[in-house]
């Protein structure tokens, strides 16, 4: 029985994700418009526009990949709450760990979506030539190291409302995405940001992209830091589930 | 369906509380409940009904007492499978038509009813199905609720308040839908604060009062005990030995003088009758009353609001 419901619920969480417009305006058309201004439009000076492009198409795939983990999820988890839908499923017979695997599983394929398109779109647009293992390890990279994103979304998940879920996320994805370098390089900014900047869990997510666009490995050092921040956000968010249901 | 919760009750309450703060909104309440039974829950608002199913589902723990439902504990997975609830709150799920909900949910149990038997059972039409569950009326939502409830084919539902908001003809068709289903052999358990719906569709009240069990019986048997009776009379001589001779009657709740009338409201006017005339008490022009139900639920209901 299991196995069927495991299928239903990934089913149906992700007609829900594919039948949201703002899924496919903030992760897909944003980060596409970015990707063509910065290395079409705009002069950026870079000296090697080749390693330039591959750079900033991880620069881009990263900063829809948390996009989509921050606000899809965060803001999701809250609606299901205000609309009744979360307690209701605690009467039905699902186990809360199916529940929780078809949201995962939803957004794991929204983030593979998310690199595929993206991906074509940096070769379609500029022609970026990377390995083959290039590739598949930048993909496997977005997908393992968004991890903490979705540990912090779940953390905004325990927000009361709608509104503020969705200010506070998008707050949060928009400091972290100009903090982590992803829109520009930090070398461009005030040196006290450049300075926070290198501990944002965002500048370890996309540099391990970068890395590897550039053949080497992800730095041991973002490993150990995106680590870091999945346990802290994980370790947050369950104390503050276990708050606030201790009624 | 296992053996051993063949002819047990499906829910059983023992001296169960739940306190918020300071506020005791469930206190010390015991109730069994057999299967097959159609049970009302009634009190006024902020009497406890809603705290009381919100534990029988599981929802909440108690902070004292036990709560079995169906021979185990509300949160057991077989329990789940055989329970079916309609909450106040209509919960939907966005970005789905109420179909796609409906079938969604039906996926989770064994032996789900059938979509026609939904259909027939809620009134939602086809189009009302290809909607999607946001964007349905309230009437509605209310419908998908049900349809949601029933999803399961389970063997005991759960009401909470059920026909608020709703029309008068919706309202006669759900709680047709409810006979046809204890006909089913269902065990059915809802809240209301309409003692009429109470007293037409259950064969037994559970009364509600500032989180306790403040009565427990057959619709007949709480209208008796809601009901005051009185004996009145013309006393003609010495009131005070009157009075102090009938309080002095077991049963006895009150007595007052009205209009030159003496009223003595008794649980058992009779008794009070014999006393009269055994005794051969100064009075004449003897007669019983019985109050208005109405009015004296609408006094509890009044009371409770105004102790929130």
């Amino acid at each position: 029985m299991n196995g069927a419901l495991i299928r239903l619920q990934c089913k149906m969480e992700l007609l829900r994700i594919v039948r949201n417009p703002y899924f496919i305006f903030w992760s897909l058309v944003m980060p596409i418009a970015f990707y063509f201004i910065f290395t079409r439009v705009v002069n950026t000076g870079s000296p090697d526009a080749d390693a330039w492009q591959g750079h900033y198409l991880m620069s881009m795939t990263t900063f829809s990949v948390m996009g989509s983990a921050i606000m899809s999820l965060g803001i999701r988890l809250v609606q299901e709450r205000t609309l009744g839908w979360a307690v209701f499923m605690r009467i039905t017979p699902l186990p809360g760990s199916i529940y929780f695997f078809g949201k995962m599983f939803g957004q794991a394929l929204l983030h593979l979506l998310s690199i595929i398109v993206i991906f074509t779109a940096g070769y379609l647009i500029n022609g970026v030539q990377l390995e083959a293992w290039q590739w598949i390890l930048s993909g496997l990279w977005i997908m393992i190291a968004s991890a903490p994103f979705l540990a912090l979304a779940t953390l905004i998940g325990a927000m009361k409302r709608v509104e503020t879920a969705s200010g506070v996320s998008n707050g949060i994805y928009l400091v972290l995405a100009l903090l982590g370098g992803m829109w520009m390089p930090l070398d461009i900014m005030p040196p006290f940001l450049q300075a926070i900047g290198r501990w944002t869990p965002s500048h370890h997510f996309t540099s391990g992209g970068w890395d590897i666009a550039a053949g080497n490995l992800p730095e041991l050092r973002s490993v150990l830091i995106l680590t870091g921040y999945l346990v802290l956000f994980m370790l947050l968010s369950t104390y503050v589930r276990k708050k606030q249901q201790a009624v | 369906m296992s053996k051993d919760n063949a002819n047990s009750p499906a829910v059983v309450l023992k001296e169960v509380s739940k306190h918020f703060g300071s506020k005791k909104a469930v206190d010390q309440i015991s109730f069994s409940i057999p299967q097959g039974s159609v049970t009302a829950i009634l009190g006024p608002n902020g009497a406890g009904k809603t705290t009381a199913i919100s534990m029988m589902l599981g929802l909440m723990d108690p902070k004292c007492g036990s709560v079995e439902v169906l021979g185990r504990s509300p949160k057991d997975l077989k329990v789940r499978r055989k329970i079916g609830a309609m909450l106040q709150e209509v919960s939907v799920m966005d970005q789905l038509k109420a179909r796609e909900i409906i079938n969604l949910i039906r996926g989770y149990y064994p032996h789900p009813m059938s979509m026609e038997e939904i259909m027939a059972l809620t009134g939602l039409t086809p189009e009302d199905l290809n909607k999607m569950a946001v964007k349905m009326s309230g009437g509605q939502k209310r419908k998908l609720g049900f349809a949601l409830a029933l999803a399961g084919n389970p063997e005991l539902l759960f009401f909470d308040e059920p026909t608020v908001g709703l029309d008068t003809s919706a309202r006669r068709l759900f709680w047709k839908t409810v006979r046809s289903l204890a006909a089913l052999g269902k065990t059915i358990l809802f809240t209301t604060h309409y003692l009429q719906e109470a007293d037409d569709i259950a064969d037994r009240i559970i009364l509600f009062k500032d989180g306790r069990v403040a009565a427990d019986g057959s619709p007949a048997e709480i209208k008796n005990k809601l009901t005051t009776r009185s004996v009145s009379f013309v006393a003609e001589q010495d009131t005070q030995h009157i009075t102090a001779r009938l309080n002095q009657v077991p049963g006895v709740t009150g007595v007052h003088l009205e209009d030159g009338r003496m009223y003595i409201s008794a649980d058992n006017t009779d008794q009070v009758l014999a006393v009269i005339f055994r005794e051969e008490l100064p009075v004449r022009d003897v007669a019983t009353d019985t109050g208005s139900l109405d009015e004296a639920f609408e006094q509890l209901t009044q009371v409770t609001e105004e102790a929130v």
